[in-house]
């Protein structure tokens, strides 16, 4: 048996790397079914053949919760690479972007549907008043209905880069299909809140390379930052608030 | 008490549910509805609306914390005296248009029910504008508020509805949503028959994705632009007076100005001296980024006053300051001040020329309000610059001189737009429509069309002279009443050389009549030869053009009469084929303008002398153009038979058996008409009193050369306005193909043609008001009777008819069969899908009263080929 070397310890699940496996234990609080979602959302991205760890087994844990192991995979995640190599960021968006478009092209039906996902967290939200709410929804409904392969927290350590130069991605409890430009909004997003200085290098990027209009992105931004909101992160509500305070032209 | 328990009971998708069910049939009632109920009904509402135009206005800016009062005031205002008013007499019910002469009537009908959604900036406006405009349409009419504006919107519809329904109208014929959810707008937007949405892309989005027809309409990004000419004082008060509008809230307002740089410093200059307020290095970029987060507008700021948004930024105004404007240079939506900005809020721009300053607009319109409004203020005597900015600009308004805001809504600052709050941005802005929408949006228009014949006119040359020795007279005339200085005559060498022309020349010489000859026209006349003739005659220039001859001496004088008047004639052009000659998509050149055109005929034949065709060969690709055009008809035609004497026996049998081709074709033909039925009549039975005769003894029956000439002549003014038919399609086809001289080959066809037209049930027959039924049958009995043939019905006068046409062919020596003419089997063969498809393809297929299908004129050409009996014609 291999040593435990503890990768991530959060308040729900611990992940940790045991020789070539890497094991998500979740604790006894969290919800079976989310983490055998998780799993199956894995399972389908793994069969459409989207780069990913192999997904090895779900199991009940010691602790009374669920595992899920993954094989492991060597080589670094580019939020590492970005760390390391400060000269080297342009290239590593770019990196982001090629992995983020190449994601787009794969069709995985058996995922729930963005424009869905994003009404049901607006419909929870009991933060905002019923009228932003609404006008929420309704910039959600107008969203025409997609179907590409959206990761939902697309960011750089959620990437791996191999030494050969393939990439693998990790983390796929947020996936949906859907529309492109609302996964480039999450990402966005998380820009804005760890790395404010890459939000906008990066939109424009993306837009560029997917030859989309930036205001089409900007249009899922209050749907996102709402999305993100549910997350009750108090150093991220400010912002959010700010995001979701938009006004429809009309 | 009962009825609201019920209701309790019911959740709100029920609840709507039960509400459409009424509304429907509220509105089926108020279908039934005259004119004057209706205007009665608009009436009483829009004075309701009116009167109650302060409190709905304090009520607007009270529930949605946006905008001014006063100006609020000002809109509910507006909504209901100019809506009124622009269509106070306007009919929207029953029959709205006639025109009796053309059996035209227009009905409006209502659509039914109407889905509105209506926005937070104009809530009670919009209401009262939807909600009369249903009214005077008959519609009922299901209001979606928005949440954040329900209250005053639901009263604004209450007003009007309490005072529909006192004025008559049914209960239930306006209808609102207590509790707004996004999961009723959107069922009311599916159950509706229409959606009128004004409201944002999102909602307008999914009022076109509902799968019902939208009128939805877009967000604006107006730009402004002062150019050097524009009076200063007037566009930057104009501007102010508009921005400040409802604090900036109408889609329609100025979002931008760009002055250009040799007025710039003046336009600031006034903008500072009426209370704007120009920011000044980072309080830029603190306002922008106040107003504008992801390219999207801040709810907080929208419809709020310039000193409240610096007060938000952190920037200090003067409070009474009317407009925050940003001086910024970037057009992209990166820059913040590039957006619309719901708010008084305006970015200024500089441009070094009025190029310049077109393309920056564009870019702001297209990014930002694609297809809404642009505005331009400029000296009115600018036409170039203003036609430019009209050229150039994707917008669906382009107001002049005007405030946008005022400007854009209609029926303020000019007064043949449309008054209308809800302003379509057409395909730019993914709107179904591109204008003001008004009640004429909301009715269906039924026209009721009645049939009518063709209008059909006669037309002949101006003058038809005839009677034997008529020519000297004839062109005595061209001297001593015309004054005609210079006579160019086109004639064939045979005629030439025969004499034919002297007596023409003596006559013109006599009068002092300058004159010229070309005598080279050759049979099948070809363009080539034209172009000769015309080199001649444009050296010569007359005043005068004489035809003298067959029909190929007059095609040819009639094409070098259209490149002598137009060098430039494009012959591909005005041989293309048309359904009728009325509609059809080229348009002749006028002709006349240089010559006068004599045409006197010396074979009685082809009528060319009285019909507006001509038929060329471009003898290098071996094309025939026939042309037709009305413009082609000679001015003169001279009929004397003293020019047709000796005409050989060939001739005389070929060129008068097409002439009673002519006249029976002219006379079966759709277009057939009472002016022309006679004298179709008349040439059948000349050509069958005389052309035995004429054939047998030439010269020595002096008279049925005469009647022959008028034959001729008479069928030729038949045909030349009831046209011909399929017989002559594939007599043209088999001329061409197998060299048989063009009477001939419409003789050999003739009967078979003739059977297979006196279907009573025809494959299909052919298309022209005029032709009820199907009755070519009665058609040639008529023919038959007026030559004396009775049968005991009309099948056997018909077979009578047939047979003393088969007995006149026999007579004059036409073969049994196009065989016995002499066409090889195996050439007849080889060409007769390509002759089929070309007959068919012919410009005289479309007057044959049985639409020929290819397949039944390729049966047709086997029959006539091989001389069958020609009663199998009547089996096709």
């Amino acid at each position: 048996m291999s040593e435990r070397i503890i990768l991530e310890q959060a308040a729900n699940k611990t992940v940790y790397r045991e020789g070539s496996r890497i094991v998500k234990e979740f604790t006894a609080s969290h919800p079976m079914s989310g983490v055998l979602n998780e799993a199956y959302i894995h399972a389908c991205v793994e069969d459409a053949g989207v780069p990913v760890p192999r997904l090895l087994g779900v199991t009940p844990s010691e602790n009374g919760g669920w595992s899920i192991a993954m094989e492991y995979v060597s080589g670094k995640t580019l939020q590492e690479l970005m760390d390391e190599n400060p000269e080297k960021i342009d290239e590593y968006l770019e990196k982001l972007v090629d992995i983020q478009l190449e994601t787009g092209r794969y069709r995985v039906p058996n995922l729930r549907n963005t424009r869905q996902k994003m009404i049901d967290a607006i419909q929870s939200l009991a933060e905002i008043d019923a009228s932003t709410r609404y006008e929420l929804l309704q910039r959600v409904h107008g969203m025409a209905q997609h179907t590409k392969l959206c990761h939902g927290d697309l960011v750089p350590s959620n990437i791996v880069l191999r030494e050969d130069g393939s990439y693998c991605i990790l983390d796929w409890a947020h996936a949906s299909a859907g529309n492109a430009g609302a996964d480039a909004a999450i990402t966005y997003l998380k820009f804005s809140l760890d790395r404010p200085e890459l939000a906008e290098k990066y939109l424009r990027l993306f837009c560029r390379k997917a030859d989309m209009a930036i205001q089409y992105v900007q249009t899922w931004m209050p749907v996102v930052a709402a999305q993100q909101l549910t997350k009750h992160r108090e150093a991220e509500k400010e912002l959010l608030e700010k995001w979701i305070s938009v006004a429809e032209y009309q | 008490m009962a009825e609201k328990k019920t209701d309790k009971t019911l959740t709100p998708v029920e609840q709507l549910e039960a509400k459409f069910a009424v509304m429907r049939a509220a509105q089926r009632e108020f279908g039934k509805y005259s004119q004057e109920q209706v205007d009665q009904i608009f009436q009483a509402a829009a004075m309701a609306a009116n009167k109650a135009r302060i409190p709905l206005a304090k009520m607007a800016v009270e529930e949605t914390g946006m905008g001014v009062v006063e100006d609020k005031v000002i809109k509910n205002h507006y909504a209901a005296e100019y809506i009124y008013n622009a269509y106070r007499n306007a009919r929207t019910c029953g029959v709205i248009e006639e025109d009796a002469a053309y059996g035209i009537k227009k009905i409006a009908e209502p659509i039914g029910l109407v889905a509105a959604v209506i926005p937070t900036t104009n809530p009670t406006s919009t209401a009262i504008f939807k909600t009369l405009i249903c009214l005077k349409t008959r519609n009922a009419i299901l209001i979606s508020p928005h949440p954040r504006a329900k209250k005053c919107t639901i009263e604004a519809a209450r007003i009007v509805y309490e005072a529909a329904v006192k004025a008559g109208a049914p209960k239930d014929i306006i209808g609102w949503i207590d509790e707004p959810s996004l999961e009723l707008t959107n069922k009311v937007m599916k159950e509706a028959d229409i959606i009128l949405a004004t409201g944002g892309p999102g909602m307008v989005r999914a009022a076109y994705s509902s799968g019902k027809p939208a009128l939805g309409v877009g967000a604006g990004n107006v730009p402004a632009i002062i150019d050097s000419s524009a009076d200063i004082r007037l566009a930057v008060n104009s501007i102010i007076h508009s921005k400040t509008f409802d604090n900036g809230m109408i889609c329609a307002s100025e979002q931008s100005v760009t002055a250009l740089a040799d007025v710039y410093d003046a336009v600031k200059a006034e903008f500072e001296r009426r209370g704007c307020y120009f920011l000044k290095g980072k309080e830029i970029e603190k306002v922008g980024n106040t107003v504008i987060i992801n390219g999207g507008v801040n709810a907080k700021i929208v419809g709020q006053s310039a000193y409240n948004i610096a007060k938000l930024a952190g920037v200090k105004v003067p409070e009474k300051t009317k407009i925050l404007i940003g001086e910024v240079t970037s057009t992209d939506i990166s820059e913040p001040f590039a957006h619309e900005k719901l708010s008084p809020v305006l970015a200024m721009y500089r441009a070094e020329t009025f190029e310049q300053a077109l393309d920056m607009s564009e870019q702001l319109l297209m990014d930002g309000g694609p297809g809404h409004t642009a505005s331009l203020f400029i000296d009115p005597a600018e036409k170039e610059k203003m036609a430019e900015h009209a050229r150039r600009m994707h917008a669906c308004r382009i107001v002049v001189n005007t405030p946008s805001s005022h400007g854009g809504i209609g029926d303020l600052y000019n007064f043949r737009l449309t008054p209308s709050l809800t302003l379509g941005c057409g395909s730019w802005g993914g709107n179904s429509v591109s204008h003001n929408v008004g009640a004429f949006d909301l009715l269906n228009i039924k026209t009721v069309a009645e049939r009518r014949e063709n209008m059909l006119w006669l037309r002949l040359p101006e003058k038809v002279y005839f009677k034997r020795g008529c020519m000297p007279v004839a062109l005595d005339e061209l001297g001593n009443v015309m004054h005609k200085k210079k006579a160019f005559i086109v004639t064939d060498t045979f005629l030439y050389k025969n004499g034919y022309v002297k007596p023409i020349e003596d006559k013109l010489n006599s009068m002092g009549i300058q004159h010229s000859c070309f005598w080279d026209v050759a049979p099948d006349p070809t363009l080539q030869c034209a172009l000769e003739g015309v080199k001649q005659m444009r050296s010569f220039e007359p005043d005068v053009i004489i035809a003298l001859g067959g029909g190929s001496p007059m095609d040819a004088a009639k094409i070098m009469w259209v490149l002598y008047e137009h060098p430039d004639a494009n012959f591909e052009d005005m041989a293309m084929d048309f359904m009728d000659i009325r509609k059809r998509i080229y348009t002749y050149p006028e002709m006349g303008k240089k010559a006068y055109f004599v045409a006197i005929p010396t074979s009685s034949g082809t009528g060319s002398e009285v019909t507006p065709f001509a038929i060329i060969t471009d003898a290098e690709t071996g094309t025939k153009w026939p042309l037709a055009d009305y413009e082609l008809m000679p001015n003169m035609a001279i009929v004397d038979v003293d020019n047709m004497m000796n005409q050989p026996k060939g001739l005389t049998a070929a060129s008068g058996i097409d002439v009673m081709t002519h006249a029976l074709e002219a006379y079966v033909s759709v277009m057939a008409s009472d002016m022309t039925d006679g004298i179709a009549l008349k040439a059948t039975k000349l050509v069958f009193d005389n052309l035995p005769d004429a054939y047998n003894l030439g010269a020595k029956a002096p008279k049925a050369r005469e009647h022959m000439a008028m034959a001729s002549t008479l069928a030729g003014e038949a045909f030349a306005n009831a046209f011909l038919g399929v017989n002559h399609s594939m007599a043209h086809k088999l001329g061409a193909y197998h060299h048989i001289p063009h009477g001939v080959a419409n003789a050999l066809i003739l009967t078979y043609v003739m059977r297979y037209n006196a279907s009573e049930v025809p494959t299909k027959m052919g298309t022209f008001p005029q032709y009820e039924y199907p009755h070519a049958l009665e058609r040639y009995c008529d023919v038959a009777r007026y030559n004396g043939l009775v049968g005991k019905d009309d099948r056997e006068t018909f077979d009578m008819l047939i047979d003393k046409i088969e007995e006149l062919k026999k007579t004059i020596g036409i073969p049994a069969s196009i065989q016995e003419y002499g066409v090889k089997e195996e050439d007849f063969l080889a060409t007769l899908d390509e002759m089929t498809e070309n007959a068919f393809n012919d410009q005289c297929t479309g007057a044959n009263p049985r639409y020929p299908l290819m397949s039944e004129i390729r049966q047709l050409y086997l029959l006539a080929y091989y001389g069958k009996p020609t009663k199998e014609a009547e089996k096709i």
